[in-house]
């Protein structure tokens, strides 16, 4: 009976406002999940800054305020003499080596460092600009693809003239077929008719010149000699006849 | 205390406690750790592009089963470039000057492709031993030089990383001595051991990355042959 109690006091309690929900929280452990963890807070885009290549800007800033600009490098200059002086350090043959791998390096950093560094930003960069590629063809792809689609709508509308068009073109076909069919079938009868015409002018010619030459046989076989003296004594005396009446007008 | 120029080799001891291990630790501290995310700064951006880059090159040439030694060859050369390089500043000690470091790296490595040869294809691996077109009556004598010659690739490995890097380190110290001497004596001839010093400091530069390429390069090529 009192883990009732108990239960129920709890959840009026996380019900209760800021004060109560702070009490139930309290008991849950802090920055466990990987929820927590995201998003992660970017890196810094240069590294620290430095001065002389080695020494952090953070010293210089740390001594401003007491020595001043040249704090630092008198620092500096105390140290080593300090350090020559007392003999903490001292200058042997290792001096010299180090003098000379220091001027390689110092060498090789001023005249390849801006190389390498640049190498290096374009190696990221050109990762950047691959995945920025990859995104600006997809939109660019899918901004086409857009307006594909809004073409394809626009000439769906056109349907409709398709089809009458369509239509009107079938129309015409039909039409010429059927035109030219009967220009053959008109052509072909009139041949034919031509036909007949010749065959009966041939016939009619034929039977004319039959007629005439049957005529000419007949008068020609028809005239007897004794007919042809007289039509020939006939002609004489009008000849003379003839004669005569001219001459008498002449 | 009678100091000599052999000095710098030996094993460094601090109050009776041996540092090789913290000197073996060094190049880890220096190397950027890869991290998840996408981009990266400028230092692991580069050093990402050049193991990429050179573990590609050096597994061209090996078929496929070789490719497991893909990250233990890439550790080994960026271990034993870093080592050299840090080798060359001053008053720094150079683990691979160590003929024990550098046989303990080359024995292991080479035995270990000797033994992947000799189980995996023991006809070849045998077969490596007499080159091809050799008259008949060398191959007795060639098959004993081979062998010869196989047994002492390890040897080879280490003492040519050694030598090569103590001698260097050894003619650094020489000639910095001499321009050290010689600089009050006579300064003209300081100034032309100078020179030398400089062009010599160069040499090593480049000694220390080529001799941490040909050990990695030899072992990739005895891989190479065995599997």
């Amino acid at each position: 009976m009192l883990s009732r109690i108990i239960i129920v006091s709890a959840s009026a309690l996380k019900g209760s406002g800021p004060l109560g929900a702070g009490l139930v929280q309290a008991s849950r452990s802090l920055h466990t999940t990987s929820q927590s963890l995201a998003p992660v807070p970017p890196l810094p885009e240069k590294g620290g800054k430095v001065r002389h290549g080695i020494f952090p800007e953070e010293i210089f800033q740390l001594l401003y305020p007491k020595t001043g600009v040249t704090g630092p490098y008198m620092l500096g200059t105390g140290l080593l003499l300090y350090m020559l002086s007392k003999e903490i350090y001292i200058i042997n043959h290792e001096t010299f080596a180090a003098l000379s791998m220091g001027a390689i390096i110092f060498y090789g950093a001023k005249k390849f460092g801006p190389g390498v560094a640049a190498f290096a930003d374009k190696l990221n960069e050109d990762k950047v600009a691959k995945a920025q590629e990859v995104k600006d063809v997809a939109m660019a792809s899918l901004a086409q693809a857009v307006e594909d689609e809004k073409k394809e709508q626009w000439r769906a509308e056109g349907r409709s003239m398709i089809f009458d068009a369509k239509r009107n073109n079938v129309a015409m076909l039909l039409e010429t077929n059927y035109r030219e069919r009967l220009h053959m079938v008109t052509n072909e009868v009139k041949r034919r008719l031509d036909y007949q015409i010749a065959l009966q002018d041939l016939h009619r010619r034929m039977e004319q010149e039959h007629m005439v030459k049957w005529v000419e046989k007949s008068v020609v076989g028809s005239i007897t000699p004794q007919q042809e003296k007289e039509s020939i004594a006939k002609c004489i005396t009008d000849l003379k006849a003839l004669a005569k009446t001219s001459q008498a007008t002449a | 205390m009678v100091t000599s120029f052999f000095d710098q080799f030996s094993s460094p001891l601090f109050m009776g406690i041996p540092l090789m291990a913290l000197a073996l630790l060094l190049p880890w501290i220096l190397l950027p750790t890869p991290s998840s995310r996408w981009l990266n700064n400028r230092l692991l951006t580069l050093q990402n592009w050049f193991l990429g880059m050179f573990t590609r090159q050096l597994l061209l040439p090996i078929n496929h089963p070789g490719h497991k030694w893909a990250l233990i060859l890439a550790s080994l050369m960026i271990f034993l470039l870093s080592l050299n390089l840090l080798g060359l500043l001053p008053y720094t000690f150079t683990p691979t000057t160590q003929l024990s470091i550098n046989l303990g790296f080359a024995v292991p490595l080479w035995l270990a492709t000797v033994l992947i040869g000799l189980r995996n294809q023991p006809n070849l691996s045998l077969a490596h031993l007499l080159p091809e077109g050799t008259p008949l009556l060398l191959i007795p004598i060639l098959i004993i030089i081979e062998t010869i010659s196989l047994m002492i690739r390890p040897l080879a490995l280490g003492v040519r990383l050694t030598a090569n890097l103590t001698a260097g380190h050894l003619l650094i110290q020489l000639i910095s001595t001499g321009l050290f001497v010689l600089l009050s004596l006579q300064p003209a001839v300081a100034i032309l051991t100078g020179a030398l010093l400089l062009m010599l400091s160069l040499l090593e530069v480049a000694v220390a990355i080529i001799q941490a390429y040909v050990f990695v390069l030899l072992l990739s090529l005895y891989l190479q042959e065995n599997v």
